[in-house]
């Protein structure tokens, strides 16, 4: 009895703590409703052509680029 | 999926105003209107620190929640952006932003205000990607180019960066814990002394 109320109390804490992991809702926290035109995708323009992963890729390489201790690492 | 952020290290940063012209530059924003600027503390005096401030494209962004006209909305990689043909240039944004991003041309008489202008992380707006109109309403769309802005790729010293938050905050855990130290080791105490006396035993000697 004593195991399983330790179990259950050491599970409810885990499960607490992890909540501090998870991903924040990205969302606006608000009830307006955008009434403009809709916009394009940024991997629709010609450069991409609707190719979201090349395009994400591409942004990757250039963040990545902005690391200056990874482009100037020696090679051993 | 990406969400883009800015982060400004404030330890790098030289105050050299190239964010701030890469930005004029490439979107060919009109005078008087600062999409990015810089914010300097202690100026002049050691410690000094300098920040570029623009648009933070904020998770739960204030001037969407106050637009009476809702122009304003995010793309999928948390870009914050407005539509200015639904714009009245009411100046509820101005008064909600933290960092003074939403900015106004004054070009007009009787201190008339136009359509809000800002930062677009260089994403344009909702026009065709990469159009003339496009340009002229917001600028440039590196974005749509597979591009980061225009101020975070020019930075010099690299203090301001841009793209995907869990990218740029690595870079920026990798800076730290190279570094080793606090603040002290960039800035005024490194190139003149513990005592900010601008490099007083050269003097001397």
């Amino acid at each position: 009895m004593i195991r399983r109320t330790a179990f259950l109390a050491g599970a409810s804490v885990l499960a607490v703590a992890l909540t501090g992991c998870g991903e924040i809702d990205q969302k606006a926290k608000t009830d307006k409703i955008y009434a403009g035109k809709k916009d394009e995708r940024a991997a629709d323009g010609a450069a991409f052509g609707g190719d979201k992963k090349k395009w994400e890729a591409k942004l990757a390489e250039r963040s990545v680029a902005q690391n200056e201790y990874a482009r100037t690492e020696t090679k051993k | 999926m990406a969400r883009m952020k800015f982060i400004c290290d404030a330890e790098r940063c030289i105050e050299c105003n190239g964010c701030v012209t890469a930005c004029k530059s490439e979107h060919e924003v009109p005078w008087g209107v600062n999409r990015r600027r810089l914010v300097t503390v202690n100026d002049g005096l050691p410690g000094e620190r300098s920040i570029s401030v623009a648009c933070m494209h904020c998770t739960d962004a204030p001037c969407m929640a106050v637009c009476p006209v809702d122009c304003f909305y995010k793309t999928e990689e948390g870009v914050v952006l407005h539509d200015k043909d639904l714009c009245i240039g009411c100046g509820y944004c101005f008064y909600a932003c933290p960092f003074g991003a939403p900015q106004f041309p004054q070009a007009g008489a009787f201190g008339l205000r136009g359509k809000m202008d800002k930062c677009t992380f260089c994403a344009g707006g909702p026009e065709a990607n990469n159009t003339e109109v496009e340009f002229k309403k917001y600028g440039r769309n590196r974005l749509a180019e597979g591009k980061l802005p225009a101020c975070a790729e020019m930075c010099s010293t690299k203090a301001l960066l841009a793209g995907d938050g869990n990218v740029i905050a690595t870079i920026y855990k990798q800076r730290v814990a190279t570094r080793k130290k606090g603040p002290e080791v960039w800035g005024w105490k490194m190139a003149y002394k513990e005592d900010g006396n601008i490099a007083a035993a050269e003097v001397k000697s």
